[in-house]
């Protein structure tokens, strides 16, 4: 008699079947489930990466803890451990022989005048021109870095030109700004070189204003603050792990910089990019604008920016306008004073308006301003103190 | 029906399936990653490899059973769907969100994501040779070449002038995998393995479930894209349209396309070329007419506006969600925008090229020596071209310097004007008549208003920004053709520093692997290795060629692919006809000959190339070179001997050249050193082979 089926082929049979079900449930359990594992895009140290000797543009790193070989950096909170011949997660300090040097110091691969709002920087000295330098590195990994060509790159990887700390005071005199930018890539790299250029700037009567992702210890911060008259520190989000995400750092450091400054009194102002559907979370924001008020309180301008695809993050649709304009209702609601859209040219988020009597301070159309309605820094209808720094 | 026709269906039927689950990989991994060569030469390389490979391990298998041999049939039936939903599935979960990966990733990715099935399909054809032959049906290996040729051939019609135009990958697997399905399910009703068959009508009535069910497909999607509103499968790739709010995005190919209101993009790309025009008439777009960008042309009044897109399914979708403009001066077009360019009679004020840099060789036609001519032709005595591309206001790095220059120098062999305006992308604009860079001056001049422009080009595109990009221009930089696609080789180039890696590596490990595999094959597979390489190159080249001529028509690109399988059947009855008649090292040698004959041709009309040949001619070489390929491969099975069992080496052979073929002419050969380097490089090869034949006195047909 033919055997129908024996044991053995019975659980293959049951086991095939039960495969296929569970590889289908499985599949279809995957679907529109939003990702919880953290991912990080946190950069890392270059092992035997150092040059053998310091070349023309290094320096001797400013915070640093040595054991006479091993050297950690303490600028930032990535605190990179250095064997000898290694190099930081921002590619711009290595340890040669026991000590941390600078490898960006004197030798910007970027220097262009720019507009203050191009920043931006809406409350400080409007109309001014500023110059604007970037050496190379980065302490962050962004996905969506505009400047990913120096923030990305090893100072050896670029054409730069030669400009230590004096002549870049003197490049500005030339050049009639009155401000002094630390820009394009990450300030907080080249902390010798902003340090002393930012001093000598400030003896020859110029401003110093930092644009930085704010991922810098109390302490270098602190004793630069001394020299910093402005600055522009991203807020990319309230969520740490879309910090690590999307950036590769976490927010705490950020949060801390942004009192330090306000204990120091410098002015800054915050601009957060709006990448969707990571930063666009109205409850995030609500919790962003709670911390800010509790904390810094309600002056310090936010700029909600609009973003489009770049760099490794292409396959993102640009922030609706109707979440952005969203975002200034919610904030102005909370109760920030100054809310800013950018990217978004031609919008009325782009204005500046009186918090106590909501007229038009300053009327932008891009870097234009036809609408200039403040004296010594107050409003010109109702005499309300501004907030900010005003020619 | 008896078993071994069965089997003989299974093999017809995993042609079918591989070919189209192949076709629908491809287009799935090029919505998933970066859309360029370099991603489809990757798919096509594991792809063939991974088959190679699977074929050689049928090599160890001593006993065949009947069992194993159907419930693997029926593995590979429904694979392709759970091989489709893993790709959408776990790209979101291995990568970051809206992230583009590298090039390991990349290739990581496809390697693991098409293993199973590509290890599989490669198995089971030799497998089923021994399945037959150990049922003492016999089933030469040229047989098995002939019968797996028939299926990739109905596969491939099937998919490229049916399937492809009605149906979404969901589907199309329903159907190509049905003729597996319905023969595992026979094999197992007539061989009496009761449980079995039940067990598997029950997987297969869930395949057809998911596969047929078009809202769990647009499910799979969701991860990727969020709300998605409207969903299609265009020949030319995947649209779709999504929802964030009240804002809709129109997806090409996993890109973001439009999102609403961008008006930085639009007012640059329309207001540096027309604001140069004293008057504006005629206007011809290439591509990009979504958004705001006839907004802003309406502001000249133009006359007519001629706008060339390749994929109606996309001008449909503009136009029925509101994205592309119903204006009176509008036209559209849907055709490739350099065959409109060639074939027009009229004239136009300006052409304003809107397309991404040049990493296919399909865009890079619109940013040659031989394009600017074309473009030339068709505007008027004061027209201007415009185009961009992308580059980082800040720093102009090295690689861009030579992308910047490149072009620079292309377009200024056309233009007695070209400048270069350093907006968010490099703006470059040709012109014989005098060109302007103070665009907000120009637009006072013709009171038209703008949002962007008027505002931030002061800021933006300051004189001394200007003057940084103008000196980066490096005028002894070379220049872009047709047929030596430099252009593309530096976006390349700049894509892997993008990515901070470089393919150094792994063209290393690639290169020490087919030195050792050379080392172990059999002459006569090499042979085929060699043919198989050769077919794949001559393949590219063609297919590469023809959208120079005749630009990318989905369907003429689908005829030439159809041809070359196509002719692989008459190749392999011949083959086997004549395997046992005479010495099979001469034919052999007849056959590399021709090969060679067929590629100093090629090398000849690339040289001088003046004419412009038929279509026909295409079709036809690609027909007469693969019917070469398949007369070999039973030829060179019978030469090693049916008793050595051949077939499973020889596939291997021929599917690893064939993966080394495309890599190597794709993604290297053309793009550095252009088309005739390429075929020189397959010239090389078969030399190579026929000069083993030649001088190897060991190759006789074994009795």
């Amino acid at each position: 008699m033919h055997k129908v089926i024996t044991r053995k082929e019975f659980l293959k049979s049951v086991g095939l079947g039960a495969s296929a079900l569970v590889c289908a449930s499985a599949g279809y359990g995957f679907l529109g489930k939003d990702d919880k594992r953290p991912k990080s895009v946190k950069g890392h140290i270059f092992k035997n990466d150092a040059p053998k000797k310091p070349w023309k543009w290094s320096v001797e790193g400013f915070h640093y803890a040595t054991d006479g070989t091993t050297v950690q950096c303490q600028i930032c909170p990535n605190r990179c451990i250095l064997e000898p011949g290694d190099r930081s997660i921002c590619r711009s300090k290595v340890n040669i022989d026991g000590k941390l040097y600078s490898l960006t110091y004197g030798n910007p691969c970027s220097i262009h005048v720019d507009p203050i709002e191009k920043k931006p920087l809406n409350h400080f000295y409007p109309r001014s021109l500023i110059l604007s330098i970037a050496t190379t590195g980065c302490n962050f990994r962004c996905l969506n870095c505009q400047n990913w060509e120096i923030s990305q790159m090893k100072p050896e990887e670029v054409r730069h030109y030669e400009l230590f700390p004096e002549s870049v005071v003197s490049e500005a005199k030339k050049r009639k700004t009155p401000s002094i930018a630390y820009t394009y890539s990450e300030p907080i790299t080249y902390y010798e070189y902003v340090y002393d250029t930012a001093k000598l700037a400030r003896e020859a009567g110029l401003k110093n204003v930092l644009v930085s992702n704010g991922y810098i210890n109390r302490k270098p911060l602190i004793r630069l603050c001394k020299y910093l008259d402005g600055a522009n520190v991203n807020l990319k989000s309230f969520d740490d792990r879309i910090y690590r995400s999307l950036n590769g750092g976490s927010l705490q450091p950020v949060l801390n910089t942004f009192k330090t400054l306000h204990t120091e009194g410098v002015w800054f102002e915050m601009p957060t990019l709006v990448v969707p559907p990571y930063v666009d979370d109205t409850e995030m924001i609500k919790r962003m604008c709670g911390w800010i008020l509790k904390e810094l309180g309600p002056n310090y301008p936010l700029h909600f920016l609009r973003f489009f695809p770049h760099y490794k993050l292409t396959r993102l649709p640009a922030t609706p306008i109707g979440t952005l304009k969203e975002f200034r209702k919610v904030a102005l609601q909370e109760g920030i004073r100054y809310v800013y859209l950018g990217n978004v040219p031609g919008h009325e988020g782009t204005h500046t308006y009186c918090h106590n009597c909501h007229k038009i301070l300053i009327e932008r159309k891009g870097y234009l301003i036809p609408q200039y309605n403040l004296e010594n820094g107050r409003c010109k209808f109702c005499g309300t103190s501004i907030p900010g720094r005003w020619g | 029906m008896n078993t071994k026709r069965f089997i003989i269906w299974s093999i017809i039927g995993t042609g079918i399936s591989s070919v189209t689950t192949q076709l629908l990989t491809i287009r799935e991994f090029l919505s998933q990653f970066h859309g360029n060569e370099i991603t489809i030469s990757l798919v096509i390389f594991c792809w063939l490899l991974l088959t190679g490979i699977g074929s050689l391990t049928a090599k160890t298998v001593k006993r065949s059973s009947l069992r194993t041999f159907t419930l693997l049939t029926l593995i590979i039936a429904v694979w392709p769907l759970l091989q489709i939903i893993g790709i959408r599935v776990f790209r979101e979960t291995v990568f970051i969100h809206g992230m583009s990966p590298g090039f390991y990733p990349i290739f990581f990715y496809i390697m693991i994501a098409v293993a199973p099935y590509c290890l599989l399909t490669g198995f089971i054809l030799p497998y089923a040779q021994k399945v037959l032959n150990d049922r003492n049906y016999p089933f030469r290996s040229g047989d098995l070449y002939l019968t797996d040729s028939v299926g990739d051939i109905t596969g491939g019609v099937l998919f490229s002038f049916v399937l492809v135009y009605w149906l979404k990958p969901f589907p199309i697997i329903a159907i190509t995998s049905a003729l597996l399905i319905c023969v595992t399910l026979l094999l197992l009703f007539s061989s009496r393995m009761y449980v079995l068959f039940v067990s598997c009508l029950v997987l297969s009535s869930v395949f057809y479930f998911y596969s047929t069910n078009t809202f769990f497909e647009k499910r799979t999607l969701a991860s990727q894209y969020g709300d998605i509103l409207q969903y299609f499968e265009s020949p030319y790739g995947r649209i779709v349209i999504s929802r964030e709010g009240d804002q809709h995005t129109f997806w090409e190919s996993g890109v973001p396309l439009y999102s609403h209101s961008n008006v930085i993009r639009s007012e640059e790309k329309v207001h540096y070329p027309l604001s140069q025009l004293d008057r504006v008439e005629d206007i011809l777009l290439v591509s990009g007419g979504f958004g705001e960008t006839l907004d802003e042309i309406s502001k000249y009044g133009p006359a007519h506006v001629d706008y060339v897109e390749l994929d109606p399914f996309l001008t449909d979708a503009g136009l029925k969600g509101g994205a592309i403009k119903k204006v009176p001066f509008l036209a559209i077009m849907n055709t490739d925008g350099r065959r409109y360019i060639k074939t027009t009679q009229k004239k136009y004020d300006a052409i304003i090229i809107d397309l991404p840099d040049p990493d296919t060789f399909q865009i890079n036609r619109f940013f040659t020596s031989e394009f600017f001519s074309l473009a030339k032709k068709i505007m008027k005595k004061e027209g201007i071209l415009s185009m961009s591309v992308e580059y980082a206001p800040n720093y102009i790095s090295d690689i861009r310097k030579k992308k910047l220059s490149t072009l620079f120098n292309t377009a200024r062999l056309h233009f007695q004007n070209v400048i270069v305006l350093p907006g968010e992308e490099a703006y470059f604009l040709c012109r014989d008549g005098e060109l302007w860079k103070d665009i907000p001056s120009r637009l006072r001049l013709k009171s038209i208003k703008t949002s962007y422009v008027e505002g931030f080009y002061y800021g933006n595109v300051t004189d001394e920004r200007i003057r940084q990009l103008e000196e980066s221009i490096d005028r002894d930089e070379y220049i872009n053709t047709d047929l030596r696609p430099r252009l593309m080789n530096i976006v390349f180039h700049e894509w892997f520093t993008k990515h901070g890696t470089s393919p150094r590596y792994f063209l290393l490990v690639l290169f020490v692997f087919t030195g050792i595999y050379l080392i172990f094959m059999k002459k006569e597979e090499y042979i085929l290795f060699s043919t198989g390489l050769a077919t794949m190159g001559v393949e590219m080249l063609i297919v590469f060629a023809f959208q120079v001529i005749y630009g990318y028509i989905y369907l003429k690109i689908g005829a030439i692919i159809t041809a070359s399988l196509l002719g692989l059947l008459p190749g392999a009855i011949i083959g086997n006809s004549l395997r046992e008649k005479g010495k099979a090292r001469n034919k052999l040698l007849l056959s590399e000959m021709l090969i060679l004959s067929l590629l100093i041709l090629f090398l000849i009309w690339v040289a001088f190339f003046k004419s412009e040949p038929h279509p026909i001619y295409f079709l036809a070489y690609c027909f007469f070179f693969s019917l070469l390929c398949g007369f070999q491969f039973p030829v060179a099975t019978a030469m090693i001997g049916e008793k050595s069992s051949p077939a499973a080496g020889c596939f291997a052979a021929d599917l690893c050249g064939a993966s080394v073929g495309t890599l190597a002419t794709g993604t290297i050969l053309i793009p550095l050193w252009g088309i005739r380097a390429a075929v020189i490089f397959l010239i090389l090869v078969k030399i190579s082979s026929s000069v083993i034949i030649l001088f190897s006195g060991k190759i006789v047909t074994s009795k």
